[in-house]
């Protein structure tokens, strides 16, 4: 660690008392641009970094509402508007008891880098309150929106402060947050994204993620003249994005062998093909049953039980081209990614949240392997909300498929981004500094070149 | 009802029965203590032995008590007889007994204290004048003139206890009685004995409209009481106390007044009592026929004392003045143009009867009196309360009585055990039994619903909605014993150990014949599914929860052959016997204090609730609700219950599938809901019902059955969400997830995904159901005295629009553990503690834990909560298979999402737990977890879970102790510790406090 980013912690410390996650996603921040600020002194002196961790506003309001039983209820109130250099704030509301100042900085923080890296005109933010949504009425859930919009609304607008949704706050409550948004205001714009399909709302948001992590992947093999078509995938999870990865793979010629749950995985040599993904579908969306239901239906597979016992997943140990991680966080660990390679998996897109542990990152680093890191290869979710605001300004809505060729266009531009970022800054083929860097140094020069605000 | 008076509230003789504390008759003569020179009892039994006299005077009068006599001789030997046994409530005493008189032994029986009357029996009538005219007789109870005949006994009885009943069965509940005015012992004692007897057989005679035997005591002890009195005052101060339940008035015409005697007291009387109650008959009696007169004058019927047609003349004025016997419809002039012998030819008459007949009657309440006389107390105040002048016409009164009556009848009807008798079944009450014995825990439960419903008249409470209990046919325990015996199947099933071996000699034994016949004339009526439960003694019974011990079968009843449909129940009949002894049961009756030879095994018949959705049977939705709920989720406390809904039958909710549970106080705030993942998660995908398809399963009666095996539910088929959709019953209990929105819509008007979530009901007021739920909660608390479990299912008949139908299937008084409410936490020192917590889920004391898995408090860092979620994940396993269950301590969350507020370990990671306690950390204080996955799990598991922030000065947890015991294994902060004694875990789940003790040195 320099004396730099050492004493810029110190400062950050000192400065925001008990909130841990903030420091740590700072100070992950600060490691990983080191490289450019030793070497353009400009973001120095112009103290980009000092700038970037202070919001530019946080509001932090009194949320008053009556539930069912008459009684007055005050939960409090956040919005961090954290950059606004790129683009309008951007990020999602979240109602959880969980939710304090430094988790939202923390989060707000991340927010403009993800954002930044889309390479959409968006900003960063993040908002919510401690209001827990659990075992609360709908007629409690609205009037708490509509007491939360009734402060928000002073504060945001189409070109200002877009929300979006996160953990409590979904479909439903984006509903009651727009409209009680419009009665206010008067207006009809799309002032926060998640909105339902018949108001507002975009196409293609289940798929995206999944989607998004096999454009990337298809991106990066682009890169060594090769592509999806024939390629053996290992995918985990059985989720949206796990669905819809099988999906676009199969459509780009990729045959996929395995998918997964949290009771085990199915190992089906022959594919999962389109046929058998409907009846995945079918299972996971509709009857909701387990994968192991898998093996029963298509003789082709076997199943193998979650065994806890293990230091590794097996279903990572399986000979294939390319891996898709969609389950959920560190997932695959340093002997994953040991059994990964020596399987001969060469290209890894992360289509999950952080789905692998730091000691696998380096592994994948170390081999030299097309490793797309979530921050890049799942930002298709995030693209997509900005597609709706565009569709929005534009009082237009897609199709499917205008929808899906626009995301492919984003992974695009964001896979470019991120190589042609990583090769200038001498650390060709790292997709991980790649992203790290290209997000910063968007939001950077823009907030250099719009001088001291 | 037209306005009328107020009215004292009154109950039915049913609603009496069900508050316990309202029983008829609460006193009664236990044993009688007869003090008697060897002489006079000499006399007495010149009959023969005199308790056999008694004894049949009693049984030939079908009284249920018939106390015992004990015979001394002296007063000394009686005195101390009654104070060594309390159970001697009645002396009765000659003259004189040896040592003392009777006034001595009455006046030292006052002076102990003991509280026995005694009565004076004298054997000769000059002896007992002189003897009554010479002393102050103020300490004898009353005396009479033994003449020859038993039933001076019975007379004497039946006096002693109406007078100690008469102000609760009276004044209380309504029992009529009638005045009998008579100063003339010789002549009372024989006048009493005859008027009891008429007394006895008139409700003997009623018996018929009784149902069963329960019924029919409460109909003997609800028979008109009898008041003697010798004075004008005490007949004017009876009379000025009861006016209202005065059934009517027997007097002499001469009788002391003012301590004088009176010419002109039973006059005065009758005037007295027609100032008050115009409508209250008096008779007056006399030896004098010239007094005729005076009973005309004051419009009194007159009885002729001595007259040889007494007691033709007696039972003659018992009906026509005080309403015994049949009634008579007259016209004004006496002229009888009908008669009435049962309450429905009486509503039928009612209709029928001219004009001014009916206005006759009204009049001088003659209906009412009628009524009360045959103890249809409720009735009779319903009507008493009724005049002429109420109503615009004859017609309207006519039709308002009619209509009373006919109520009434169908009331009466419900919420009783209906004897069955194949002459004239016509399956109009809904509880039946075959057999005599036990009805067994659950029929008697049922039994007890069908009571309480009736009682607090909930079948209509609920506009549009029936509550019922389903047509129910119980088998008596004692047909179960014919069974066994008959085949002498006892010894073998209790010894033999295969349980395929005693289902085949169970099948291969017949049927009671009697038995077999009555189930044929039932199935004749009965053409729809059934449920064929276990009903045993031990079942359902409050501290030994036998319940799912035993088998439970559904039939689908369906065809045209009788023979064949008799042949399945018979058959399933057998199988619930041979349950009685299958491994389960002899397994688990071994845990308890009970022995199998003492099992007796009923069977309850019920239709099942459901309709036809082409081939498949169900109900809309079934479900269990409960008094008291454990794991309560704000605003919900323990007290406001919870309850588990599922669409098609209860197998759902039972078996601990996917279901929605809500608490009938709040039933739109779902814990388990509240986001959309939780939905897809946790809501139900798929539902059970009958199928009938006859090709669907073989339905060749015992093959079948065999082949479903003990454990089966022959015919329950699994269907999924489409299927109910189809047969039109999503609609009530569905929405709908757009997975393009990522919203579930309530209800099923969008395209997407159906799921169940009741929102419909639960919502948007479809249908009262945890109004319903409440409700039923409420009365069965009330009725058992105790938290209750009640199992339910729905028909909303959506098909043909009929009244939807709430069935009431099962209610089980909660297993509480007593044990725990007397613990005193306080009293446990701290330093004995491991933990304290006032915000506890759970209930119940939890023994024999030896493991204790921790995230140390000193050594854990928030950064590395994954790493220690895996290593919880791993002792869990090893302990899971050890089956070694454990307490789990750690600090925030557990299964938290988010890794800086705990330990984010997956339900799954800690299966094997038994208690978990999550603590404050140094900077930050834990609320309740209650995720959605742990929250369903909790409760489903039964684990109990305590919260404690000791830093905020909320509960207690003993760091330092956990830290400084060694572990048997150590990584990083999760020490796993393992003692040699056990630790001791109490939860208090009303009070939501909790402790755990540290193992024992």
């Amino acid at each position: 660690m320099s004396d730099f980013v050492k004493s810029l912690m110190a400062d950050v410390t000192a400065k925001n008392e008990a909130q841990p996650e903030f420091h740590q996603a700072v100070e992950e921040v600060a490691g990983s641009v080191q490289v450019v600020l030793d070497r353009h002194p400009e973001y120095r002196s112009n103290k980009i970094l000092e700038r970037i961790i202070e919001p530019e506003r946080v509001l932090m309001f009194r949320v008053p509402w009556v539930n069912d039983q008459g009684e007055v209820q005050i939960n409090r109130g956040f919005r961090i508007e954290m950059n606004s250099a790129i683009g309008p704030y951007k990020g999602g509301l979240r109602f959880h008891p969980s939710v304090n100042l430094g988790i939202l900085k923390f989060l707000a923080f991340e927010q403009v880098f993800k954002n930044a890296l889309t390479t959409l005109p968006m900003g960063g933010g993040k908002g919510g309150s401690d209001f827990d949504p659990k075992g609360k009425s709908d007629q409690e859930v609205m009037r708490f929106c509509q007491s939360f919009m009734t402060e928000l609304q002073r504060h945001i607008g189409p070109n200002t402060d877009v929300p979006a949704g996160d953990i409590g706050v979904g479909g439903r409550e984006i509903g009651f947050l727009f409209g009680q948004y419009k009665r206010l205001r008067n207006e009809f714009t799309g002032v926060l994204t998640g909105k339902g399909l018949n108001w507002g709302g975009s196409l293609i948001r289940p798929e995206a993620t999944g989607y998004g992590a096999v454009y990337f992947a298809a991106e990066m093999l682009k890169t060594r003249s090769d592509s999806l078509q024939g390629k053996t995938c290992l995918v985990s999870g059985s989720g949206n994005v796990a669905q819809y990865a099988t999906e676009k793979i199969n459509e780009l010629g990729g045959k996929v062998v395995t998918l997964s749950d949290s009771g085990g995985y199915i190992y089906d040599p022959e594919g999962i093909d389109a046929e058998k993904l409907a009846w995945v579908m079918d299972l996971k969306n509709v009857r909701r049953g387990r994968m192991s239901e898998y093996s029963g239906q298509f003789k082709s597979a076997t199943y193998t039980e979650v065994d806890r016992s293990l230091d590794h997943n097996p279903l990572w140990a399986h000979k294939a081209d390319c891996a898709f991680p969609s389950a959920t966080q560190n997932e695959v660990n340093a002997v994953d990614a040991k059994n990964l390679l020596a399987g001969g998996v060469f290209v890894f897109s992360e289509g999950a949240n952080m789905p692998t542990t730091q000691d696998g990152v380096d592994q994948f680093l170390d081999k030299g392997i097309l490793y797309g890191p979530g921050k890049a290869a799942n930002a298709g979710g995030v693209a997509v909300s900005g597609l709706e605001m565009s569709q929005n300004s534009l009082r237009m809505s897609w199709s499917r498929e205008e929808v899906d060729g626009h995301l492919k266009r984003i992974m695009t531009d964001i896979h470019q981004n991120c190589v042609t970022t990583a090769e200038r800054f001498g650390m060709k083929g790292n997709y991980v500094a790649g992203a790290n860097i290209a997000g910063f140094l968007k939001v950077a020069d823009a907030m250099t070149d719009q001088g001291v605000v | 009802m037209p306005e009328g008076r107020a009215q004292r509230p009154r109950r039915s003789l049913e609603a009496v029965e069900v508050h316990g504390a309202g029983q008829l008759m609460p006193h009664h003569v236990h044993e009688i203590l007869l003090v008697s020179s060897l002489y006079d009892s000499f006399t007495l039994s010149e009959d023969g032995k005199l308790s056999d006299l008694i004894m049949s005077e009693f049984l030939d009068m079908n009284l249920r008590h018939t106390p015992g006599v004990t015979q001394v001789s002296t007063g000394r030997e009686a005195l101390q007889l009654a104070r060594a046994n309390p159970r001697f409530n009645l002396i009765i005493t000659s003259l004189q007994v040896g040592d003392m008189d009777s006034l001595e032994l009455a006046r030292r029986v006052k002076e102990l204290r003991l509280n026995i009357p005694v009565i004076l029996l004298a054997y000769d009538n000059r002896e007992l004048t002189q003897f009554m005219a010479a002393n102050d007789t103020s300490d004898l109870e009353r005396a009479f003139l033994w003449q020859g005949n038993a039933k001076i006994l019975l007379g004497i009885v039946k006096y002693v206890e109406d007078r100690l009943n008469l102000s609760h069965d009276t004044g209380e509940i309504g029992v009529p009685a009638i005045i009998v005015v008579e100063d003339n012992v010789r002549y009372y004692s024989a006048f009493l004995p005859m008027l009891f007897t008429e007394l006895m057989n008139h409700a003997r005679d009623l018996i018929p409209d009784g149902l069963n035997l329960a019924h029919k005591i409460r109909r003997i002890r609800a028979r008109p009481k009898i008041l003697l009195c010798s004075t004008y005052e005490e007949a004017v101060s009876f009379f000025d106390r009861y006016p209202d339940d005065i059934l009517g008035v027997i007097s002499d015409i001469e009788f002391p007044r003012n301590g004088k005697l009176s010419h002109t007291a039973g006059g005065d009387l009758a005037r007295h009592v027609r100032s008050i109650r115009e409508d209250v008959p008096v008779i007056l009696q006399s030896s004098l026929t010239k007094n005729q007169e005076l009973a005309d004058e004051v419009g009194s019927s007159f009885l002729l004392k001595g007259s040889p047609l007494m007691l033709n003349q007696l039972r003659r004025t018992l009906q026509h003045d005080l309403g015994f016997g049949d009634f008579s419809f007259r016209m004004p002039d006496g002229r009888e143009i009908g008669r009435a012998g049962n309450l429905r030819s009486l509503a039928q008459q009612i209709r029928e009867a001219p004009d001014d007949s009916m206005v006759f009657h009204g009049e001088h309440n003659h209906f009412s009196r009628w009524l009360k006389v045959r103890t249809e107390f409720a009735l009779a105040e319903q009507l008493r309360a009724v005049r002429i002048s109420d109503f615009p016409s004859v017609g309207a009164m006519r039709d308002y009585l009619a209509g009373v009556i006919d109520v009434y009848r169908r009331e009466r009807n419900q919420g009783v055990v209906v004897d069955f008798k194949r002459e004239n079944y016509d399956a109009s009450a809904q509880f039946y039994r075959i057999g005599g014995g036990s009805l067994g825990g659950k029929a008697r439960g049922l039994a007890f619903i069908n009571h309480l419903l009736a009682e607090f008249k909930a079948a209509d409470r609920f506009p549009g909605v029936t509550i019922t209990v389903p047509d129910t046919v119980v088998l008596g325990s004692d047909v179960f014993d014919t069974f066994l015996d008959r085949n002498n199947l006892r010894d073998f099933a209790i010894s033999c150990d295969d349980q395929d071996e005693i289902m085949e000699t169970f099948h291969r034994s017949p049927f009671p014949e009697d038995t077999l016949l009555d189930l044929a004339t039932y199935l004749k009526a009965a053409d729809y599914p059934l449920a064929v439960r276990s009903s045993s003694l031990l079942e359902d019974s409050q501290y030994q929860p036998f319940a799912g011990v035993y088998e439970t079968y559904m039939l689908p009843n369906r065809g045209t052959d009788l023979n064949h449909r008799l042949e399945q129940l018979v058959s399933a009949i057998k199988r619930v016997y041979a349950s009685t002894y299958s491994i389960h049961t002899k397994r688990y009756i071994k845990a308890t204090p009970y022995r199998l030879e003492e099992e007796k095994m009923a069977v309850a018949i019920q239709r099942i609730i459901g309709d036809h959705h082409g081939s498949r049977f169900y109900p809309h939705f079934s479900g269990v609700a409960r008094s008291h709920n454990y794991y309560p989720a704000e605003p919900c406390t323990t007290e406001d219950g919870v309850a588990a809904v599922a669409l098609g039958l209860g197998e759902t909710v039972v078996s601990g599938e996917n279901c929605v549970r809500f608490s009938p106080r709040y039933p739109k705030h779902l814990m388990q809901f509240a986001t959309t993942e939780d939905l897809l998660e946790h809501s139900q995908k798929t539902f059970w019902a009958l199928e009938l398809e006859e090709d669907h399963i073989s339905i060749s009666g015992v093959p079948a059955l065999s082949e479903g095996g003990p454990e089966t539910n022959i015919r329950l088929a699994k269907f999924g969400l489409e299927q109910a959709e189809k047969d039109g019953t999503l609609a009530s209990v569905g929405s709908t997830w757009s997975a393009e929105n990522d919203v579930v819509y309530d209800g099923t008007s969008r395209p997407g995904m159906r799921m169940v979530t009741f929102a419909p009901i639960l919502k948007h007021q479809l249908f009262p159901l945890a109004e319903i739920l409440d409700y039923l909660l409420e009365i069965g608390k009330k009725g058992t005295s105790s938290p209750v479990e009640i199992e339910f299912a729905v028909n909303m008949n959506t098909v043909d629009g009929g009244s939807r139908e709430f069935g009431f299937l099962q209610i089980r008084p909660l297993a509480l553990a007593p044990e725990v409410e007397e613990v005193d936490v306080d009293s446990i020192p701290r330093s004995d503690q491991v933990c304290q917590s006032t915000s506890v889920l759970g209930h119940g004391l939890v023994e024999g834990i030896r493991d204790l898995v921790v995230v140390d408090y000193h050594r854990f860092d928030r950064s590395k909560s994954l790493p220690a979620a895996r290593r919880v994940g791993q002792l869990n396993s090893m302990l899971v298979k050890e089956d070694r269950p454990y307490i789990l301590i750690g600090v925030g969350r557990w299964g938290s999402a988010d890794p800086w507020l705990g330990i984010p370990v997956a339900w799954d990671e800690i299966s094997g737990v038994r208690v978990i306690v999550e603590a404050g950390f140094k900077d930050f204080k834990v609320t309740p977890s209650q995720g959605t996955h742990f929250f369903q799990n909790l409760s489903s598991c039964n684990v109990g879970y305590f919260t404690v922030n000791p830093d905020a000065g909320d509960g207690y947890i003993d760091w330092d102790w956990l830290s400084s015991t060694p572990a048997v294994d150590e990584t990083d902060s999760v020490r796993h510790l393992r003692f040699e004694e056990p630790l001791l875990v109490g939860m208090n789940g009303k009070k939501s406090a909790g402790f755990i003790c540290k193992p024992k040195r």
